[in-house]
């Protein structure tokens, strides 16, 4: 059973094993020049380097603590913000004009800004992400929050749920399925930018490693840190996912 | 203030509240900076920023960068659109591209893209080349598996229907799958054109060659903040209208579609 | 003193258009203590709309309704409810929704816990404690319901149709628990449904609504037929019938 499940997905990934062959047998063959592209063998050996050294662990932390930080406070502001302009009428008068000015704005052009605001320390690339992803999770909070159904409510207010109870109890869990799916975009927007971010303002994090080392024309190790951002980004998702299948098994099909 | 029973207010009040909302936040903004409540270098004010981006225009130097952004970001998420709806129609139709398309959708799709941004560079240069295959690459993947959802997802009686009126299936292709899985490829390129933009803006800080970002990032190095700030509304401005375009078209090439009424 | 009074009770909907819609108009009614009434009436003519006032869940437009002498304001746990399609919180188990109303009222866990499963046990889910209502069926979502409300013991019982959505046999069965439980633990009951016989059954008083604006055409007591013969039901759904028909095809 176990052996048949890693077999698939063995095979499932197996083109990907397809193109790293065809990378190694073209730079064997010089078919690309190796100014242009590392082998994978020197790509590898980079990155053993950098994680033997604990350089990379450095630059992952640095990436990962401002990453998480960005985007969990907006994740828990945007949320609140979306609930609020979804059941008090005051509250969405008050942000709609800002909502409906900002949410088409590409939110990566607000990192000039934030270099003006905070320099280079971890508070521009945390306020990047942050800012980034907050209206993305307004609109997806809002909308969840929006269309709750009344009778739900009614329920809980009969069995004594006071006003402020029943956003929580109810009107929270019934838009979370909006909420994730909106944290989902959020986390991709999160990692795009930070790694943009921190190729432009920082002296670490893994933007930084990447951009530097491509300036120096380092490219086995250019290469190698940025097989490190992709795997994160990758797992990263896969992650999350697990994490909203748990949290919504309650809304699983019968079976 | 009740919070579950919905508490509406007059029409008046609404209405006024909609516009009264923004003004009072720029009328705020103007006065905590005229009033020195504000360091305008952090936040100048909006008068003295909208001045700037009148002078910037009228010199032609907003306008032009304004328009590479847009060439690029435009360019590059039409090319992208094109490809996806390719890829992604091949991977619902044919069991090898499927295979072969399915992990790289699955890694790509998620992985923060941008990160490629230096490979491009060293392979394209700093041109507009690397800027639009980054855009590309960016918008690419919500295309193709929208697509292909949509195109595998097809009422298969509405085949057989087609098939039975001896529809070739090269037309059955343009006139009934495309056509039938218009609206799920249509919110694919719903997600990849905001992206396009986003990365647009991003590439074009990190790389040199103009356009809004690097008019943005210049100025932010200077530390002339007002620059900084004009960009930032101009972009706002253009991706608020370029956004009401998409939904414009969206909307026409939806008129068949029940959805396409809200 | 009656349990629920409503004096000259009238509900006003707001429209877009410039004519509002009055939902119901003049309703005079005294419901006794343990009592089980039912309201019938053509579709649309605010039957549920008055459980809704009395559950405090929408605003009066006139009139009062009284509850032990005292006004409604606002929903309460002395007023359960159990709607048509069950309105159950479906990132709940069967438990958890069972146990909101006595978390609510600060219960102990252990003796919540308890007193759940008492009422689980009453309507006869034994065994799903632990199940996610989209994996019950629709008879067995709205026992979950039932015990949901009842586990609160309100005094007063508010049903909205809800067996309307179930299908004719588990309807059956299901009434037929209800006035069981009824019976044991006395609740005044307030019961909406678009099925005749189904009141008759049940209640002891029938009160038949007219078309929009709803008003009171009649109250007819049941008493005498709701423990008696099919035949005796079957004449009594008849009488009223009659009645409505007159409202249906103005």
């Amino acid at each position: 059973m176990r052996a048949a499940r890693l077999a698939n997905v063995l095979f499932y990934y197996s083109p990907l094993a397809l193109l790293a062959i065809a990378w190694d047998l073209s730079s064997r063959f010089n078919l690309i020049a190796p100014e242009l592209a590392p082998s994978p063998g020197a790509t590898l050996a980079a990155l053993w380097t950098l994680i033997a050294s604990g350089e990379l662990t450095e630059h992952v932390g640095v990436s990962v603590y401002r990453e998480s930080v960005g985007l969990l406070s907006s994740i828990a502001v945007g949320t609140v913000i979306g609930i609020g302009m979804a059941r008090i009428e005051w509250v969405r008068i008050l942000l709609r004009p800002c909502v409906t000015f900002l949410y088409p704005m590409p939110k990566s052009a607000l990192i000039p800004i934030l270099l003006l605001w905070f320099g280079l320390g971890h508070m521009s690339k945390i306020a990047a992400v942050f800012l980034g992803c907050l209206l993305p999770m307004v609109t997806s909070s809002y909308n969840g929050a929006r269309g709750v159904e009344p009778q739900l409510i009614w329920s809980a207010r009969s069995l004594g749920a006071s006003q402020w109870g029943v956003l929580w109890k109810v009107i929270l869990m019934a838009a979370l399925p909006d909420i994730l799916s909106g944290a989902r975009i959020a986390l991709a927007l999160s990692w795009l930018l930070l790694v943009a971010a921190e190729m432009m303002i920082s002296r670490n994090g893994l933007g930084f490693l990447i951009s530097y080392t491509g300036e120096t024309g380092d490219y086995a190790n250019m290469f190698a840190a940025i097989l490190v951002v992709v795997a994160i980004g990758f797992f990263s998702d896969r992650f999350f996912l697990l994490l909203m299948r748990w949290a919504l098994r309650w809304r699983d099909l019968p079976a | 203030m009740s919070p579950t029973q919905k508490i509406r207010l007059g029409r008046w009040a609404r209405a006024f509240g909609h516009y009264a909302g923004g003004a009072a936040i720029v009328g705020l903004w103007e006065i905590s900076v005229s009033g020195g409540w504000i360091d305008p270098y952090l936040l100048p004010a909006p008068s003295a920023v909208f001045g700037r981006m009148i002078e910037q225009a009228m010199a032609g130097d907003l306008i032009r960068h304004a328009a590479l952004t847009v060439y690029r970001g435009v360019a590059g998420f039409l090319i992208a659109a094109a490809l996806g709806i390719v890829l992604g129609t091949l991977a619902a139709r044919n069991r090898f591209c499927h295979w072969f398309l399915d992990p790289l959708v699955s890694v790509g799709f998620p992985a923060p893209k941008i990160a490629l941004l230096p490979i491009f560079i060293l392979w394209f240069g700093l041109g507009d080349m690397s800027k639009l295959v980054m855009v590309v690459i960016t918008c690419i993947f919500p295309v193709i598996s929208a697509t292909y959802l949509g195109t595998s997802s097809i009422d298969r009686y509405l085949i057989w229907s087609a098939r039975n009126l001896g529809m070739s299936e090269r037309r059955l292709l343009w006139k009934i799958v495309i056509p039938a899985a218009l609206p799920q490829i249509i919110s694919g390129l719903q997600i990849a054109f905001p992206m396009a933009l986003v990365v647009t803006v991003v590439t074009e800080m990190i790389t040199s060659g103009g356009g809004l970002g690097g008019y943005m990032m210049r100025s932010a190095r200077f530390a002339l903040s007002e620059q900084v700030f004009a960009g930032i509304v101009t972009i706002g401005i253009l991706g608020y209208l370029l956004l009401k375009l998409f939904d414009r078209g969206r909307r026409y090439l939806l008129r068949w579609h029940a959805e396409s009424q809200m | 003193m009656p349990k629920i009074t409503f004096n000259a009770v009238r509900k006003v909907f707001p429209t877009d258009s410039v004519n509002p819609v009055v939902a119901i108009d003049h309703i005079d009614l005294t419901v006794r203590h343990d009592e089980f009434v039912s309201i019938v009436g053509p579709s649309g003519c605010g039957k549920s709309t008055l459980l809704y006032l009395l559950g405090g869940f929408i605003d009066l437009s006139g009139g009062d309704i009284l509850i032990d002498d005292k006004p409604v304001s606002g929903p309460g746990p002395d007023r359960g409810i159990v709607f048509q399609h069950f309105a159950l919180f479906p990132w709940h188990t069967v438990l958890g929704n069972v146990e909101f109303g006595l978390a609510e009222r600060g219960i102990a866990k252990a003796e919540r816990r308890e007193i759940a499963q008492r009422y689980i046990d009453m309507v006869k889910l034994t065994g799903f404690e632990n199940t996610f209502p989209n994996r019950l069926s629709g008879g067995m979502q709205q026992r979950v319901a039932l015990a949901r409300t009842l586990a609160c013991d309100p005094a007063v019982l508010l049903m909205d149709e809800p067996f309307g959505a179930l299908d004719a046999q588990t309807r059956h069965i299901l009434q037929e628990e209800l006035l069981e439980i009824w019976s044991r633990q006395k609740k005044t009951v307030l019961f909406v449904t678009h099925d005749v016989r189904e009141a008759v059954i049940l209640s002891e008083r029938v009160v038949v609504m007219t078309a929009r604006p709803g008003r009171i055409k009649a109250v007819i007591d049941t008493r005498a037929d709701r423990g008696g013969s099919s035949a005796a039901i079957d004449a009594r759904a008849e009488h009223i019938w009659s009645i409505l028909r007159e409202e249906l095809s103005r």
